[in-house]
Parts: structure tokens; C-alpha cells; sequence
């Protein structure tokens, strides 16, 4: 008889458990690895906004008890939310993160259908070989996905924008260091970045299309677009509605994209919400801030996610399970 | 064992059906030809199939175009800077491997001198290692050669521990969530599927707490400590890939198991986990990857000393000084592999992800 045995049974007299909840003990080391990792950074972070930290004064404190009392930093309770609500900052960062979400999705959607309908499609030659290369970007890092188009977008004489541009016959643009453009960038690298994935989805969907209802649409006299409006559309709807939500909360938290093409700039003006809250913190030192501008953006995904999980069932596999 | 069988099968098959379907298409080719000119076929058939290929082979390629060019740019001849690499040429017009050989560096183990002291006497006894020169880049005129190998290294000694710890937290709950009934499975295994869905952009919105965190604990700039969060945050999404893929193992292997007398410890080591080795694998590029290819926050946490390979290639692209050939050479020997193992993980290992594969 081991130790763990005779805890085993130990446990087995505890009311209210009975002997197969033991197997819970399998779950509790990864949920509490991810708990003190994520969870406590929450906590952590929640009474961080509540206060004037900075690295000055939040690292101060020595041992266990500062890291409780953050440091020497001191509580000033709803200044940095108030702050940052009424900073007009904030509010066109709030915007752009929005209308970047809007055009970004609008973006992928159109793109990824039609590269999906394209390589399904009966007249193309060679799909499978097609579609097998079309998500090689997929397993591609982020990082050297997100650096390659700041290269293509670059203003050196290598920036293959530019070169585009120029066989056209077109002046260059400084891609990176104007609003808008910079804006377009983010949008073509985004869905550069996300087609893989949309693609997969989509073209799952289309195989599922049955080819009874397109026949018989054929047969009524429907022509290509009415077939794919009143037959294709209606049966990949939930698929790539599924695909759209997840992809449009991967837009709202986009932070790589602007970090490294531009830090979000020019002068802060293209700064998406987590990048914002990142910024506030580490390039000007102002963690409470930092901290109140991520919570709000953390509350804003949470309650998309919150809302499309209840109205999506996007976690109808766990009823099943 | 049986895994990297069924991969080596999976790719022969692959390569058989590519190398053959030249062959498929010339008599596919041929059958129509003679229906065309038997009249079977209207002509205008075919040719509308010729241009539809046509025109998704020119989609692919457009879209895959920066992959090409960022090649290209590897095996440019380098200039001076950042600034005066020139303009894209479809085909290079002088191609070098110089770039790569800037990135790889020397491959030179040292000579080590390790003498022997003999016991009860004043004689030791020295052993010479030879110098081993496997590649001196000096006798191709690369000088200054990149840090890769330092990054190399410090990437490994963060993924390595986040697979291992990773696995630790995995099997056991997986193994758990999918054959046991327990109080509060469902709640548990419906926070992990939610937090799936989330889990990245969270992760960035709660740096701040970490980074404070980890400062006071004194814990920033320290390898091992970046892989035990890598590990936390790889626990939702790698158990419930695991899970499903346990769930698809038939009962009846372990009943029989169980009838013929085995202890429930070794119905797990003998018969569900050889099961589930292609989950298992897919769990392991899974984890490994994740140490391998974040950015963010090894940005935030690590110093310079320790930086790992993404962050080494960020800090690149901001350095004027290094040509965009020798970025681009960087880049790719950084992503090649990663894409390569992503892809097998992807497409050979059966059943991991449920939508990862694509049926003709």
C-alpha cells in the first residue's frame, strides 16, 4: 500500500465526493499551472488600474508583502478609468480598433470565399495540389509572416508595394508612415495572415454542399449566381459564421501587425486597443493606465466572445462530450 | 514506432499520386482531344477548363508570391545596407548562398585540452580533442556572421522545458476529461474549450500583470520561468485536442484489458497511451512550437543576452545596418522547418485537428 493509495481512500470518507471524483486530481496540476499563470496576472493586473503605478514606485517594495501591496504604489481609484474614458486617445484608438475589425473581416470573408469556391471549383484541374499549397502559410510564424510585409511595404528600394506601384506606372507611397496607408497594410497583412484558416473552413463547408440541390437548381434555370445565393450560401452559412466570429475576435486583439510595422503609428494614430494599453505601459512608464485601457479591452472581447458562445452555441461540443 | 510508418506511407502515397498524375492528365488530355475531334465534345468545353486552371494557378501564385520573394531576396547578392539592396528580379540574376552562410556562422568545435591527474604520482596525462571545422565562413567571405546559433540556443532551452512541463499537465488531465466522469468535468472542459477560442490576444491584454509579477518575483529575464508560462498558457487548447482524440480510441481495448486482469495504471501505459501516439505527437509539435515561435512576451520578459529567435529576428529588421538579403535568409531558416513540421503535424498526423484535413 503507497502513499497515494491511502490518501486515495483518505478521500474517499470526505461527504460529498465520491470515488470517481478522485480523478479529478488528474485535471487540478495543468488547471492550476493555468490559474496561477492567467489567472492571478487578472487579479494582479485588476489592482494594478486602481493605482498610480510605475516602475518607479511598483518596484519598490522588497520581498512577498510588496508584491501584495504593489509596491509602494498608491491607490487612486477610478482616476485611471476616468482618465483614459475621457482621453480622445483613447476614443480614436477605440475606432480605428473597430473599423479595423469591420474592414479586416470584410477583407478575409471576400477573399477567403472566392480563393475557396475557386479551388473547388469542377473546372479547375489539379485542386487538391492547389489547395495543399494555398495554406502552406499556415504553419508560417506569425513573426516572420508579420516582418515579410513590413519588408514588402517598406520605403527602401527593396519594397515590393512600391515596385508594384511603379511598373504601373504609379508614384510611391511611404506606406508606413501615413495614416491610411499604414491602415491598408494592416488590413492586406491581416488577411494574408488569416486566409489559411478560413480557406480550411470554407472549402470543409463547400465539399458538404450537396450537388442534388445544385442539380436541381441547374435544372430549374438558376444561373450561377442565383445557385450560389439560394443554394451554396445557405449551406456554408454556419461554418463560416463560426470561422467569421473567431477571426473577428483575432482582428479586435491584433497587436503584432502594428507593433512591428509601426508601433502603431504615425504618432499614435493607428494604434489598436491592446497595443494602445500595451504602449501606455511600457513605452511611457504608465502601468495603472496601461492597466485600466487592457481590462477594457479584455471586457469588450470577452463580452463579443460572451454573446456569440450564447447565440453561435459555439461550444456545442462540450453538450455532446 | 508505427507513427513514423504511417507518415513515411502517408508521403509515398503522396509522391506516387503526384509523380503520376502527369501521366493521369496526358490521357485525360488525349480522350478529350479525339471526343473534340469526333464531335462528342463541344470544343468550347475544354477550353473553358484550360482557362479556369489557368486562372486558379495564377491565383495561387499571386498569392503565394511573398514567399517567392522573400526567397529571392535570400539569395540576392547583398549590398551594404538595408537601404541598398535593389530592386525584385523574378530570377536572380547572380544567386548566392552567401546570406545563409551569414546566418548559419562558423560550425568550428574548439579543440579542448583535459588532463588527467594520476593518482600517487606527479604525472598527468593531457588529452587533445581535435578541432573540428565543419564550415569556416571566413573562407567565403562572410565576416561578422549573425547571433543565430546563440538564439538557436536559447530557444531551445525555453521550448524543451515548456514540451515537457506541458506534456506533465496534459496527458493525465486529457486521459481524465475523456474517460472518467468526475464532478466538475463539464464545467472544466467547457472553460478549456472557451478559453481556447481567446486564449491568445488575452495573453498580451494581461502582460502588464505578468511582466509586474514576474519583475518583483525577480523572475524576468529568466529562461525557465517563460517556459513554465508557455506551458500554463498551452493547457486549454492542447487537453482538449488531446481529449478528442482519446475519445475516438474504442472502449473495448481497455475492457479487454481489464477482463484479462490488468491494473487500471497499466490500462493507461498499455493500451491508451500507444493509442493515442499520433495525438500525442500532435500535442508535442503542438507545445513545442508554441516556446518556439512566441514573440511578445519573451520580448517583454527577456533581456538581450537571452533573447530567442523571434525576438533576435525583430530586433533585425530594426537594424539598418544588416542587408535585407541576410534578413531574408534569417527569416527563412528561422520559419522553413517550423512550416515544414507544422504541416506534417498537420496533414499526416490522423485525426489531431478535426478540421486539418482537407478530403479530394
Amino acid at each position: 500500500m503507497n502513499t497515494f493509495s491511502r490518501v486515495a481512500r483518505r478521500l474517499e470518507t470526505i461527504p460529498y465526493l465520491e470515488k470517481s471524483d478522485l480523478s479529478l486530481l488528474f485535471v487540478l496540476p495543468g488547471l492550476f499551472v493555468f490559474s496561477a499563470f492567467m489567472l492571478f496576472p487578472v487579479l494582479y493586473i485588476v489592482g494594478i488600474s486602481f493605482t498610480n503605478a510605475q516602475p518607479a514606485n511598483l518596484f519598490a517594495g522588497e520581498g512577498v508583502v510588496a508584491i501584495l501591496t504593489f509596491g509602494e504604489a498608491s491607490y487612486v481609484g477610478l482616476e485611471n478609468y476616468i482618465g483614459v474614458l475621457t482621453d480622445p486617445r483613447f476614443w480614436n484608438s477605440f475606432g480605428v480598433t473597430w473599423l479595423y475589425v469591420a474592414t479586416s473581416v470584410v477583407m478575409k470573408l471576400v477573399f477567403s470565399i472566392g480563393m475557396a469556391l475557386v479551388v473547388t471549383s469542377d473546372r479547375v484541374r489539379g485542386r487538391r495540389l492547389m489547395r495543399s499549397f494555398i495554406i502552406l502559410p499556415m504553419g508560417l510564424p506569425a513573426i516572420f509572416t508579420i516582418t515579410v510585409w513590413r519588408g514588402i511595404f517598406s520605403s527602401a528600394n527593396f519594397g515590393l508595394a512600391n515596385q508594384l506601384l511603379g511598373a504601373f506606372g504609379i508614384t510611391t507611397v511611404s506606406w508606413l508612415t501615413e495614416r491610411w496607408p499604414a491602415f491598408f497594410a494592416y488590413n492586406v497583412t491581416e488577411a494574408w495572415l488569416a486566409y489559411p484558416f478560413m480557406v480550411i473552413i470554407t472549402v470543409s463547408a463547400l465539399q458538404d454542399v450537396s450537388e442534388e440541390l445544385h442539380e436541381a437548381a441547374k435544372v430549374d434555370g438558376a444561373g450561377h449566381l442565383a445557385r450560389f445565393r439560394h443554394v451554396t450560401l445557405p449551406s456554408i452559412k454556419r461554418p463560416v459564421l463560426f470561422a467569421t466570429i473567431l477571426t473577428s475576435a483575432a482582428s479586435f486583439q491584433q497587436f503584432l501587425i502594428p507593433f512591428v510595422f509601426n508601433t502603431g503609428g504615425p504618432a499614435r494614430q493607428n494604434e489598436l486597443l491592446i497595443l494602445y494599453g500595451y504602449q501606455e505601459a511600457f513605452s511611457f512608464s504608465d502601468y495603472g493606465r496601461g492597466a485600466a485601457i487592457s481590462l477594457i479591452a479584455v471586457a469588450f472581447i470577452g463580452t463579443f466572445m460572451w454573446i456569440n458562445v450564447k447565440r453561435g452555441k459555439l461550444a456545442d461540443g462540450v453538450k455532446e462530450a | 514506432m508505427s507513427l513514423i510508418r504511417s507518415i513515411l506511407t502517408r508521403t509515398k502515397e503522396d509522391a506516387v499520386r503526384v509523380a503520376t498524375s502527369p501521366i493521369e492528365s496526358a490521357r485525360v488530355a488525349k480522350y478529350t482531344a479525339e471526343g473534340v475531334l469526333s464531335g462528342d465534345i463541344p470544343p468550347r468545353e475544354p477550353l473553358k477548363t484550360v482557362g479556369a486552371t489557368l486562372g486558379a494557378l495564377a491565383l495561387v501564385l499571386v498569392v503565394l508570391f511573398p514567399i517567392y520573394w522573400i526567397f529571392t531576396a535570400a539569395i540576392s547578392s547583398t549590398g551594404g545596407s538595408i537601404y541598398s539592396s535593389g530592386d525584385f528580379q523574378l530570377f536572380p540574376s547572380n544567386p548566392s548562398m552567401q546570406s545563409f552562410l551569414w546566418v548559419v556562422g562558423d560550425l568550428i568545435v574548439p579543440g579542448y585540452a583535459i588532463s588527467l591527474n594520476l593518482p600517487l604520482s606527479d604525472l598527468a596525462v593531457v588529452f587533445t580533442t581535435p578541432r573540428v571545422e565543419l564550415l569556416d565562413v571566413a573562407d567565403y567571405g562572410v565576416t561578422n556572421p549573425s547571433n543565430f546559433k546563440h538564439f538557436l540556443w536559447n530557444s531551445l532551452t525555453v521550448a524543451i522545458p515548456t514540451v515537457i512541463l506541458a506534456m506533465c499537465l496534459v496527458v493525465p488531465a486529457a486521459y481524465a476529461l475523456s474517460r472518467r466522469e468526475f464532478i466538475f468535468r463539464r464545467k472544466i472542459l467547457f472553460g478549456y474549450i472557451l478559453l481556447t477560442q481567446v486564449g491568445g490576444g488575452l495573453g498580451i491584454a494581461l502582460l502588464i500583470g505578468l511582466y509586474a509579477i514576474y519583475v518583483q518575483f525577480g523572475l524576468n529575464d529568466s529562461k525557465l520561468a517563460l517556459a513554465v508560462y508557455y506551458a500554463a498558457t498551452a493547457v486549454p487548447f492542447n487537453t482538449w485536442l488531446l481529449k478528442t482524440y482519446m475519445d475516438g480510441i474504442p472502449v473495448s481495448y481497455e475492457e479487454a484489458a481489464v477482463v484479462d486482469g490488468a491494473p487500471p495504471w497499466r490500462v493507461v501505459t498499455e493500451v491508451v497511451l500507444p493509442l493515442s501516439t499520433a495525438g500525442l505527437a500532435t500535442v508535442f509539435v503542438f507545445t513545442f512550437l508554441t516556446g518556439w515561435t512566441e514573440f511578445v512576451v519573451a520580448q517583454t520578459l527577456l533581456g538581450t543576452e537571452n533573447y530567442t529567435l523571434p525576438v533576435g529576428l525583430y530586433a533585425l529588421i530594426d537594424e539598418y545596418t544588416i542587408p535585407w538579403a541576410r534578413f531574408s535568409a534569417f527569416a527563412l531558416t528561422f520559419a522553413t522547418p517550423i512550416m515544414l513540421v507544422y504541416l506534417f503535424a498537420q496533414r499526416y498526423i490522423e485525426g489531431g485537428l478535426s478540421f486539418g484535413g482537407i478530403e479530394g
